[in-house]
């Protein structure tokens, strides 16, 4: 009996006639049609990251910085501000950089690799932000808390029935309430949009990486 | 983009369009998926096209290219969700040309391959296309040894498939 895979082979050659032969004009107009590739899906997700955390700060009303004068946090406001823009433009140096090595000619396991790294990139932008904003929550709340009477005078309503220990507590669990829901939402948030998006591409760079051990 | 450019690739993709068919063939199970794969593949080539410098044949370069597509690149789109057997379909095999245990077989072969791995089924498809092992590991960035070895794990898984 002939091989099975022998046979095979001659079948796969001889297939070669029953496929559709597309012509010049289907061509031109196919290759003139929008890819759908994920890495151009993750260029324009990490595009719209980099620019929603920048906005962030951006969007953040200059009233919210008066209580902060009072406590004398300005300065340490401004320099963490300028520390902040230069992190986040070594950080959008960084990811363009990997994206532009990207290749498709690249072997397939090094493609993959190269994906993985520039999605890598902004992964650690989005930590950075994360933890930039719990530590200054933390730092402006300690200062803030230090000096009690001053928070009461500014913060707490007039002829409010609150007694002040009760008021600072209130502040304390809604502030810890706030940053923990904010933490879920974009653990979410990436667990959906990049568990979609790289799923495949993972499972398939195990598998390659696998092979070599 | 030069239009001198889009026209030479053009010709040329006109002529090896076989090899980006049988990519697809390898990576989906109906029609629409076909299409949609083979579309994505030919808009990278073209983008890809513009570097190409003729160092490796015209032939690797689409191998190349098509299984990245196929592998790491493409996201299945919702129009792909299986409506119909894709051997019955498009592909059928000639009852004339083969005895009923021969199409039998071909058909359990096509079956098997389709329930590879991504990886596997690149291996597969550069053993069919008849490229070396060398060229295979280049193709997929493992070393040759480790090329190998899979290739007769998958043939051997096949073969089971085919003689239980």
């Amino acid at each position: 009996m002939m091989d099975e895979l022998e046979f095979l082979k001659k079948d796969w050659k001889k297939q070669e006639a029953d496929f559709p032969k597309l012509s010049y004009n289907e061509i031109y107009k196919l290759i003139h049609k929008k890819s759908s590739s994920i890495v151009k899906w993750i260029f324009i997700i990490c595009i719209a990251e980099f620019l929603f955390w920048g906005l962030i700060t951006i969007c953040i009303p200059e009233s919210t910085f008066a209580i902060y004068e009072k406590f004398n946090l300005k300065t340490f406001l401004f320099v963490t501000q300028i520390l902040h823009y230069v992190v986040v433009f070594v950080f959008i140096y960084l990811f363009y950089k990997n994206y532009k090595t990207i290749s498709v000619v690249d072997n397939t396991g090094l493609l993959m690799k190269k994906i993985l790294k520039t999605r890598k990139t902004v992964n650690y932008y989005v930590y950075y932000n994360i933890v930039l904003y719990i530590l200054l929550s933390v730092i402006l709340n300690a200062v803030m808390f230090s000096h009690t009477d001053i928070l009461i005078e500014n913060l707490m309503p007039e002829n409010s029935n609150l007694d002040t220990e009760k008021f600072l507590a209130i502040n304390i669990v809604v502030q810890i309430i706030l940053l923990a829901v904010m933490c879920g939402l974009i653990w979410l948030y990436y667990r959906i949009i990049y568990g979609i998006l790289l799923k495949k591409l993972k499972r398939n760079y195990k598998e390659l990486e696998s092979l070599e051990v | 983009m030069n239009k001198e450019l889009e026209h030479k690739f053009i010709v040329e993709f006109e002529q090896n369009q076989n090899i980006i068919h049988k990519v697809c063939r390898i990576y989906t199970s109906n029609q629409d998926a076909h299409n949609d794969l083979f579309q994505e593949i030919a808009i990278q080539l073209w983008k890809a096209y513009p570097k190409f410098r003729g160092e490796s044949k015209l032939s690797t370069w689409m191998y190349r290219i098509g299984l990245n597509t196929a592998i790491t690149l493409y996201r299945k789109s919702k129009r792909s969700i299986v409506t119909q057997d894709f051997d019955t379909v498009l592909y059928k095999i000639e009852s004339t040309s083969y005895d009923d245990t021969e199409e039998e077989q071909l058909k359990l072969m096509y079956k098997a391959i389709h329930q590879l791995s991504d990886i596997d089924k690149a291996l597969i498809f550069l053993y069919l296309e008849e490229i070396n092992y060398r060229e295979i590991a280049e193709t997929m960035g493992i070393s040759e040894v480790n090329a190998r070895v899979r290739m007769n794990r998958i043939k051997t898984r096949l073969k089971t498939i085919l003689n239980p």
